[in-house]
């Protein structure tokens, strides 16, 4: 169980990244318009 | 030009403005002419949509309405239309918000190009003036979400760090372990701390500057207490404050609180973003003379005194002034609540605010913004504004005692504990506030407002404050503006009485023949009733149409489709303007005659909504005193109100007046909704215990309300009076259940019973109950029976 001194903290440090990339989602704006990313893909051109 | 003839007659104008005021997304799109749309060429207009834009020399960034956009396949037409244009550097148009940001080259291309090309597919574009607010509101939105989205994430890992102290049989979990968990639980508390709970400890900062208390203050010190004693439970287990911790419990607390928060912040953007949105519209404008001696068109921001405008039938007077050239009638019904059409020729004033009726006058302009009489109004409805009485929420109300009670009863447990275990005298203190965390006491308010407010959304009324839902359950008297509120915005043909050996419906559709070359109301009800299928008749037409304002229209009418000989001279209007003798009566008539005199009578009168009189008795039932409060004339004010069961009813009152007679209501200890659409109710509005206004008013009514009916149901009033009364029902069922949990728990707490795990669920499972009981409102059918 000696692991779990290491992956503890580990998942401490994880969940700082997680919040970092939603951070980036939120200030690119990507929550304000959902709808229309989805159906961009079926956009010609 | 028909009149409307007798003393007592009470005709009501279209208005203009209302119908461009409500113009938003309820109307169908028609396109704008490419003059108004010139308008915005000129440079000094630009800066109310757009700014330079950094990607090049003279590069703008404008910001546009998209109109007409009902999908996200619709974004991508309206991008390419605007894309295809040359001189725009780049387009993007957001399907969510309807808006498009469109950065274009001033050297290559005006707006009005690109908005054109927009409206060649079918949509309209706007100038988005609200662009400056709404660019506020989405970054309080953005922050609001990532602090949500802090506090969820960090409470799941904390939940998982909690999960092996709980389930852990004794021996299980080494002390190392626990105090590593425990860290960990600890680092990531932090954030949510110190970002997540910004509001919170702000707002209560500012309360306790302000020396009052609202929720935010005792919401604040759990979290504080809570943390600080866990914070010491982890790093000094051997402490003062034992080795409990909280930390699963804080950031659960926390999480739950600001969902909350967001659900409130995303509903009130919508209602204001709705609301601003009827701002968006393309400068007002008229017809100046210029040095050259001919009418150009300029936005009026750019008039000046003394200049000399044309203002064509149907249009808005923008200025106080002085008619040149030109007889009219005028509608100024929003200013004062009169209701008639006065006739106005030369010499005579017009003011800013009411409209041209009848034919295309020229106007002398004497004053403009804030001098006009329009300017007053807005004076003093924002002096009203302000000396509104707020009654301080429920909530806040019990806030108080609630914290004072619970501070004592740590204060207590404390020092009774003292006496026999010093040791664990102030655990037990913090437990007591732990497990008072009043969670369930301050989302018990808006958990039920969101949910009423939720369901009124979608039975079309708009919430502007939710404050307004508490005051409008207390409401007990209403008073109704008639213009507009009761009555519909047009006139109907009530009888028809004609000559012996004609037929009615050949005679009305003679008379609808003169009436659709006239702008009057009275003949727009004629040319409606002769569509009527219980008047099928062959139609006429009319040639050589004169009109005189205020008196009456004439000319030569034939049936449809014969030349020649059957023409008939024929004259309509008043009955001096007719030659004959008027009936005696109350009510306003329209005579029609010809070469042999007295042909027929039009009994016309207001378009009473259907169903005003069901929805006034419904009122009176539910114990509210129904008043009306009219700029008309007291005759008709009179009619109506016998006619749809309202006792107690005024007319010819100004909007000085409607102040003066709410604050007598007011002074009788009454709580008063007041229902309105003009602008001469917006003190009146501003001034009243709650307000309701029509989302065809006049935008200066609707900023002053606490709630706007879009649509013209007036069964939503009602419904709003009843919903509201529950909420507050569900509110205080929330309060007390919230009272109840706490005065259940503290006693626990204080003898010492109660774990942390259990004191942690017991506050989930209460702020569930709370939500839970709320989300009852958003269920609308019981509220709608019988109508």
């Amino acid at each position: 169980m000696d692991i779990l001194y290491l992956l503890i903290p580990l998942s401490v440090i994880l969940v700082f990244f997680v919040l970092a990339g939603l951070w980036w989602a939120i200030d690119r704006g990507q929550f304000e318009d959902i709808e229309r990313e989805g159906e961009r893909i079926l956009k010609d051109s | 030009m028909l009149s409307a003839p007798s003393e007592t007659t009470a005709v009501l104008p279209p208005s203009p403005a209302a119908s461009s005021a409500g113009s938003a997304p309820l109307i169908s799109i028609t396109p704008h002419s490419a003059e108004a749309l010139h308008l915005l060429d000129d440079p000094q207009e630009w800066s109310a949509f757009s700014r330079p834009s950094p990607q090049g020399a003279d590069c703008w960034e404008s910001n546009v309405v998209i109109e007409g956009m009902h999908c996200a396949a619709c974004s991508f037409t309206v991008e390419d239309a605007i894309a295809a244009v040359p001189g725009v550097v780049r387009v993007q148009v957001s399907a969510a918000s309807h808006r498009a940001k469109v950065v274009w080259s001033a050297a290559a291309v005006q707006p009005s190009a690109w908005m054109q090309a927009v409206q060649q597919r079918g949509y309209r574009a706007l100038p988005a003036n609200d662009v400056f607010s709404s660019e506020r509101r989405r970054i309080e939105t953005r922050k609001a979400l990532w602090r949500w989205l802090v506090a969820g994430l960090c409470m799941m890992q904390v939940m998982m760090y909690a999960y092996p102290a709980y389930t852990a049989q004794p021996g299980d979990l080494s002390m190392e372990m626990e105090q590593l968990l425990r860290w960990a639980s600890w680092v990531l508390s932090l954030p949510v701390i110190l970002f997540s709970c910004g509001p919170f400890f702000s707002n209560a900062l500012r309360d306790l500057r302000r020396g009052s208390i609202s929720m935010d203050l005792p919401v604040a010190l759990g979290i504080a207490i809570t943390f600080a004693v866990s914070t010491a439970g982890t790093f000094e287990p051997t402490g003062v404050f034992g080795r409990e911790v909280y930390f699963d419990s804080l950031t659960m607390f926390v999480c739950f609180l600001l969902t909350g928060r967001w659900l409130e912040l995303r509903l009130r953007n919508r209602t204001a973003g709705s609301l601003e949105a009827l701002m968006n519209r393309l400068p007002e404008s008229l017809e100046r003379r210029n040095a050259e001696g001919i009418f150009e068109r300029v936005a009026i921001r750019r008039l000046l005194v003394g200049d000399l405008v044309r203002v064509h039938p149907g249009e808005a007077f923008a200025a106080d002034g002085v008619v040149e050239e030109g007889e009219t009638l005028v509608d100024e019904a929003l200013l004062t609540g009169e209701s008639e059409a006065l006739p106005r020729g030369p010499g005579s004033l017009v003011v800013a605010g009411s409209h041209n009726l009848s034919s295309t006058v020229q106007v002398r302009v004497q004053a403009l913004g804030e001098q006009t009489r329009f300017g007053q109004i807005v004076a003093l409805m924002q002096s009203a504004s302000t000396s509104k009485p707020r009654a301080a929420l429920l909530a806040d109300r019990l806030a108080k005692p609630f914290l004072i009670a619970v501070l004592l009863g740590a204060a207590t447990a404390c020092a009774w504990w003292w006496q026999t275990d010093p040791e664990r005298a102030l655990m037990v203190a913090v437990s007591v506030l732990v497990v008072t965390c009043p969670c369930a006491l301050s989302l018990a308010t808006p958990a039920a407002m969101l949910a009423a407010a939720g369901n009124l959304a979608r039975n079309g009324v708009l919430v502007r404050n939710l404050q307004g839902l508490e005051a409008l359950s207390e409401v007990d008297a209403v008073v109704f503006d008639k213009t507009g509120t009761l009555t519909r915005d047009t006139l109907a043909v009530t009888s028809i009485e004609v000559r012996q050996g004609v037929a009615p419906a050949e005679v009305l559709q003679q008379a609808a023949a003169l009436a659709t070359h006239s702008m009057h109301p009275a003949s727009k009800a004629l040319v409606g009733a002769s569509a009527l299928e219980a008047y099928r008749a062959g139609p006429w037409i009319c040639d050589a149409v004169t009109e005189q304002a205020g008196q009456g229209v004439e000319g030569k009418a034939r049936p449809a489709g014969v030349q020649g000989e059957s023409e008939i001279a024929l004259r309509l209007g008043s009955a001096r303007y007719c030659g004959v003798t008027a009936d005696p009566g109350a009510t306003a008539r329209v005579y029609l005659s010809d070469s042999q005199g007295w042909l027929a009578t039009f009994e016309v009168r207001e378009d009473l909504r259907s169903e005003a009189a069901e929805v006034i008795a419904a009122l009176t039932q539910a114990r509210v005193q129904v008043h009306l409060l009219s700029g008309d004339h007291s005759g008709a004010v009179q009619r109506i109100a016998t006619e749809v069961g309202i006792t107690q009813a005024r007319g010819g009152c100004s909007p000085a007046d409607k102040l003066e007679a709410l604050r007598e209501l007011q002074a009788q200890g009454r709580k008063v909704l007041m229902v309105g659409d003009g602008l001469n109710d917006g003190p009146v509005l501003a001034g009243a215990h709650a307000s309701f206004a029509f989302g065809n008013a006049v935008p200066l009514a609707q900023a002053q309300s606490d709630f706007v009916v879009l649509g013209d149901r007036l069964n939503t009033v009602l419904h709003s009076v009843l919903l509201a009364r529950n909420t507050m029902a569900v509110v205080r069922q929330n309060l007390w259940w919230s009272l109840v949990y706490n005065a259940a728990c503290v006693p626990l707490a204080i003898a010492g019973l109660l774990p942390a795990w259990l004191a942690g669920l017991g506050m989930a499972s209460s702020s569930l109950v709370v939500v839970a009981n709320a989300l009852r409102l958003t269920r609308s059918g019981a509220l709608n029976k019988g109508f």
